[in-house]
């Protein structure tokens, strides 16, 4: 479904990914593990071209992105992201920040949107904050908010940027029971995440980054249970 | 003739004057701010542009404006600018609103600017992350944020204009300080006609500081508290 061709990516003289091959079949949930400053956010923001790729290609449904005459707009529509940091709309209110793009992109109008977006806050379990503003929720909250922002566009996948990575440790688990319920429904989603145990217990695939390169892909019995290459090991050595 | 023998009487008798000169000083300042922050919007909007050949006629503008005195502007404008393109003068009116509202835009873009700039960079992703076109995040989600933050710079910039716009009078715009001056030519009196120049300054901004703390408040910081009630009723 999300087909990626020798990725490189350079912010100024650095280069951030050095060469990524891989490819992500629909309904798959790919968790993406490693240090930090191994390009893993800059890879999954590659992805939705928030980050303009210097070189190398990325199909969605076989539509090369990274093109200028693609519509950006359209391919971000059908591709969710979730934020480390949530980037909710602080004014707006919670059923706003979920209405807003549905109603003007898909030309929704306020009754439909509105009930869909109280469809999505019940399965996130927030519907009681509808009409709440951001700053009044906690961060787990926010984050599940974030989600049902990130669905109300019903899109084909859904990219996680270290979505608990900002969290207090209590709040951690709010959020990804509400990613589980998402893969367990069949969504494609890629993860960039430190939670080692969502990675093994809802990952299909595990994806070991290191300085710009995908060192080793697996299942998660294949890379956590009998891990192959040296950098791998060392790494969950030390955050296992 | 000193300050313990002030002749309030001769200031009264030129009332009418002083009257037509808080209109003219409303007027100028009024058309000038209110000029000066449409066009300073797209000046600030210019300023944010990754294009060259629209970033740096703005920069250029701003720089301009703001590195020059504003009493030079209005001479240039008034004595050079329009009598070059018109053939002729067109009066104190049209070249004192020309040159607050072309001072005001340089000023209110560089507001516009910092205000759009201090909006977090994760809202425009987020916004564009959903399919949101640029326009349609910097309408839905930049500007209404980056609007309160603007608000009190712009007060700021209110008052300072009000005041500035006394500069007209070197082109004989008959404003509240040009009253000041005639009295003080007529009658050699020199502390009554500009202390009320000076209260009526300070009225007129006194004003304008209370009516911008009210908007202040009404869009306070925080985003909860008011408007968040009642809306489950809607």
């Amino acid at each position: 479904m999300i087909k990626i061709e020798n990725l490189h990516k350079y912010f100024g003289q650095l280069e951030v990914l050095k060469g990524i091959d891989y490819e992500i079949q629909e309904k798959q949930v790919v968790c993406v593990i490693g240090p930090s400053g191994s390009g893993k956010s800059t890879f999954l923001r590659c992805i939705n071209m928030l980050e303009e790729v210097t070189d190398g290609a990325i199909y969605i449904k076989n539509v090369k992105i990274n093109e200028p005459k693609t519509n950006i707009n359209a391919i971000r529509a059908e591709v969710g992201m979730v934020f480390q940091q949530f980037n909710l709309f602080p004014h707006m209110t919670v059923i706003d920040n979920v209405t807003m793009a549905p109603m003007q992109i898909r030309k929704m109008n306020r009754t439909e949107a509105e009930a869909l977006g109280h469809e999505l806050l019940k399965k996130v379990g927030l519907d009681s904050k509808a009409y709440n503003y951001p700053e009044q929720l906690s961060g787990g909250q926010q984050q599940r908010v974030a989600i049902a922002r990130a669905l109300a566009m019903k899109p084909k996948a859904i990219l996680f940027d270290e979505p608990t990575s900002a969290l207090d440790p209590e709040m951690v688990k709010e959020v990804l029971d509400v990613m589980k319920n998402l893969a367990a429904e069949g969504m494609t989603m890629i993860v960039v995440t430190h939670e080692m145990g969502f990675a093994r217990e809802v990952g299909d695939r595990v994806v070991f980054m290191d300085g710009g390169y995908i060192v080793e892909e697996g299942t998660p019995e294949e890379i956590f249970g009998n891990p192959q290459n040296e950098r791998t090991k060392a790494f969950l050595g030390k955050v296992l | 003739m000193d300050i313990f023998d002030l002749r309030w009487d001769i200031v009264w008798n030129y009332r009418d004057m002083f009257i037509r000169g808080i209109g003219v000083t409303l007027i100028l300042t009024l058309s000038g701010y209110f000029g000066g922050i449409l066009l300073g919007l797209f000046l600030g909007l210019g300023k944010l542009s990754t294009r060259k050949w629209i970033y740096w006629p703005c920069k250029l503008y701003v720089d301009l404006f703001r590195g020059t005195p504003m009493l030079v502007q209005i001479l240039l404008i008034h004595l050079a600018l329009i009598p070059t393109i018109f053939g002729h003068s067109l009066g104190y009116m049209v070249s004192g609103i020309t040159a607050l509202i072309l001072n005001c835009a340089a000023y209110n873009a560089e507001i516009f600017r910092a205000g759009i700039q201090s909006i977090a960079k994760g809202q425009m992703e987020a916004a564009r992350s959903l399919g949101l076109t640029h326009n349609q995040a910097m309408r839905k989600v930049i500007l209404p944020q980056a609007f309160r933050r603007m608000i009190p710079p712009l007060g700021n910039e209110f008052i300072a204009l009000l005041k500035d716009s006394s500069l007209v009078t070197v082109i004989a715009a008959p404003d509240i300080l040009y009253a000041s001056k005639i009295v003080a030519g007529a009658s050699y009196r020199f502390w009554e006609p500009y202390i009320v120049a000076a209260l009526l300054y300070l009225i007129l901004t006194y004003g304008v500081t209370k009516i911008v703390a009210y908007i202040e408040k009404r869009l306070s910081n925080s985003y909860v508290p008011r408007k968040a009630e009642g809306r489950e009723a809607r």
